[in-house]
């Protein structure tokens, strides 16, 4: 009989340590989808779940720190992890990252983070800064490859200029992409000249693309900013928790343009209007003044006017009283005038108003 | 920017003081041509101003793809 090959022989924590180096030689990493099941977290720091399908099941472990959104039982997640066998033999995987599968997933998680963010305050209308009215040093936050960061700084240069802009270039989606837009946050709040304003952008893209922005330590990164922060991530439709959390959200890159700046031609307008609008009103002016000079004339020439139509009226009046004294009214009216003494004997003229008379005075009879 | 040195802002405050000169107590019709000869100047100054600002754009070295 053939003596067999001899095998090693192993003590158990050495096999544990050579299968461990087996495994981890031919999955260095493995990315794993499943269904979470029997989630629960030991002493606030320690992670344990079965990630499961129809047909098999595998522990998983993680730390809470790593877990950088939510999940809960029969969530559908996507998980990097080392598989391992650990001292007391259970198979189990060490989770490095774990990101929600699937839109129900992630809308799953978008939910259950918003509403643990919320109730910390962190969306609270009390801690929105203001944006500097025309800011004059600005971080961007961005893929300088991306369509959105091309937009934003066309629009921002069309709108406005004289402004020191200065780009932190990071992936805006990925695996990476959360740590990356923490470590430029964190790099423009430690410079010694902040800029006045952080402007995170990304243009449109799937769910998953855009889940960048729900990583909950981006969210508490934004939060804490020391520099007020404007957010366009996406289109108009979509809604991040980095767009909740920031100090202003713009609905896209675009849109964060026209909140940053405002409009050098709407300025421009204006300036000609406010100008243009003087000289007719000098115009006016003057014309008022005409006008002024017109009326005051007319109302001296009325007064005047009047004068003399009061005059004419009186010398009319007084012509009227002196007609009425004229001694041949009388004498035309049938009386007569006597001129002479009234003695007897006395010789008196009587004049009509036609003929004259001398007649002798024959008797005198007082009244 | 134009050789008076005042920033755009300034520029644009002192024209709307000078077009609420118009509407205010000390207006006379003798000060108003030579105020709105002024007021011309200064928008074309603002307007120049505004059309020739251009954004210093820099991309940043440091790299963030690491705590390095």
């Amino acid at each position: 009989m053939e003596k067999p090959l001899s095998q090693p022989i192993f003590s158990v924590s050495d096999f544990i340590a050579v299968f461990n180096q087996t495994l981890e030689y031919a999955y260095p990493s493995v990315e794993i989808e499943g269904e979470v099941a029997s989630f629960k977290v030991n002493q606030g720091k320690f992670v344990f779940f079965d990630i499961k399908d129809k047909n098999g099941s595998v522990g998983c472990f993680m730390t809470v720190w790593q877990m950088r959104v939510p999940i809960e039982d029969g969530m559908k997640i996507i998980v990097s992890a080392v598989p391992k066998l650990t001292q007391w033999g259970k198979f189990s995987l060490t989770i490095k990252s774990l990101r929600p599968s699937g839109e129900g997933a992630l809308k799953k998680s978008f939910e259950l983070l918003k509403a643990k963010l919320d109730s910390e305050g962190l969306f609270a209308l009390e801690r929105k800064r203001q944006l500097p009215r025309i800011p004059e040093h600005v971080a961007v936050i961005s893929s300088t490859q991306a369509a959105g960061y091309a937009d934003f700084i066309k629009i921002l240069g069309d709108r406005w200029g004289g402004i020191r802009v200065d780009v932190a270039h990071v992936q805006v989606q990925g695996e990476s992409a959360p740590d990356q837009i923490i470590r430029a946050i964190n790099y423009f709040n430690q410079q010694e000249q902040l800029p006045e304003v952080i402007v995170i952008i990304r243009g449109g893209g799937s769910a998953d693309d855009l889940s960048t922005f729900n990583d909950e330590p981006l969210v508490r990164s934004i939060a804490a900013s020391r520099i007020p922060t404007l957010v366009g991530v996406g289109h108009e439709i979509d809604e991040s928790l980095a767009d909740l959390v920031a100090d202003v959200r713009a609905a896209t890159p675009s849109n964060a343009a026209q909140i940053l700046v405002p409009d050098r031609n709407e300025i421009i307008r204006s300036v000609r209007v406010q100008v243009g609008s003087l000289l007719p009103r000098i115009l006016q002016l003057i014309d008022q003044q005409k006008q002024s000079v017109r009326d005051n004339l007319n109302t001296a020439f009325d007064a005047i006017e009047r004068s003399i139509n009061d005059q004419v009226v009186r010398l009319s009046t007084l012509r009227s009283v002196l007609a009425q004294l004229d001694p041949t009214v009388v004498l035309n009216r049938g009386y007569a005038l006597i001129r002479g003494l009234t003695k007897v004997g006395a010789m008196v003229e009587i004049e009509t108003n036609k003929v004259i008379l001398e007649a002798e005075v024959k008797n005198v009879i007082n009244k | 920017m134009s050789s008076t040195n005042k920033t755009i802002s300034e520029k644009t405050a002192e024209l709307t003081k000078m077009v609420q000169w118009f509407d205010g107590d000390e207006f006379t019709l003798e000060a108003a041509l030579d105020k709105y000869k002024a007021a011309e100047k200064l928008a074309a100054e603002i307007e120049h101003d505004l059309s020739s600002l251009k954004n210093d754009v820099q991309i940043i070295k440091q790299k963030f793809d690491s705590d390095k």
